[in-house]
């Protein structure tokens, strides 16, 4: 037991390092699309939202993947380090999803004018958050930890189904949301100066969410310890 | 071009207020 919580402590140790990598990179990520990025000729300023939104929507979308994908190996394996990783994971994912659908309208006011509209790609991200408050609510309603984490599962990997469906909204619907301007068949439509910040708000949001995830782990490792022990 | 820059400042100001409140709230329960 004192070897696993060595264990536990070792995954929050490292996680806070890379966390610590993260929040300066987030930092220099603002100095290079405030001072260094030329700001779009239509939108203004506000454009440079797209340097923070499309990122933590995207490690928004990783997360819940990474929560389904560890709910289905759950399933199959019955190891608890799976469940653990999906609850960590789903955490994180649901930290971005509020830094989404805030930062979403904040640009949706100058440019749209409302700050909200309930076309497909807003109302699918708000689907996904109430899901994936849902499996919370789950976690939090069952005792047995065995059953909690099969329960989670469950709603872990019905969740995942909403990922790719969210992605295509631009597609399937006449949606109001942008299409991907850089993930597409043809070359990017963006000058390299201000590519080269969304590419860097991507790196940013992937070492934040490796750090928080893992940090949570170990949390979530010393709670679970800390339970066997009591019971 | 339109002035659109307060929008800019608060979107910014609120991520890097939910990021950094997050990282701490990991850092306190993982103590």
């Amino acid at each position: 037991m004192t070897l696993d919580l060595a264990q536990a402590d070792g995954h929050i140790r490292r996680g806070r390092v890379v966390t610590l990598l993260g929040l300066a990179a987030l930092a220099a990520l603002y100095v290079m699309a405030l001072q260094f990025t030329p700001p779009e000729r239509f939108q203004g300023l506000a454009q440079k939202i797209f340097y923070i939104h499309p990122p933590a929507a995207y490690a928004m979308q990783l997360a819940f993947v990474m929560t389904g994908i560890a709910s289905l190996i759950y399933l199959l394996l019955k190891d608890a380090r799976f469940d653990r990783f999906a609850e960590a994971s789903a955490e994180v994912g649901m930290v971005l999803a509020v830094i989404v659908v805030i930062t979403g309208p904040i640009w949706g006011k100058p440019v749209w004018g409302a700050w909200w509209t309930w076309e497909p790609r807003l109302t699918f991200t708000v689907i996904e958050m109430l899901v994936f408050g849902g499996y919370f609510a789950l976690r939090g309603a069952v005792r047995d930890p065995a059953e909690r984490a099969k329960f989670a599962a469950v709603v872990g990997i019905m969740a995942l189904v909403l990922v790719p469906f969210n992605h295509m909204t631009v597609y399937l619907f006449a949606s109001q949301h942008p299409e991907p301007v850089v993930v597409q068949t043809g070359k990017p439509e963006l000058p390299w100066v201000m590519l080269r910040s969304f590419i860097t708000g991507f790196v940013v949001f992937t070492v934040l969410y490796m750090g928080m995830v893992m940090q949570r782990y170990g949390i979530g490792a010393k709670r679970d310890i800390r339970e066997a022990l009591d019971a | 071009m339109p002035d659109t820059g307060s929008y800019m400042v608060a979107a910014y100001i609120v991520t890097a207020v939910i990021v950094v409140g997050y990282a701490v709230n990991l850092w306190r329960r993982g103590r």
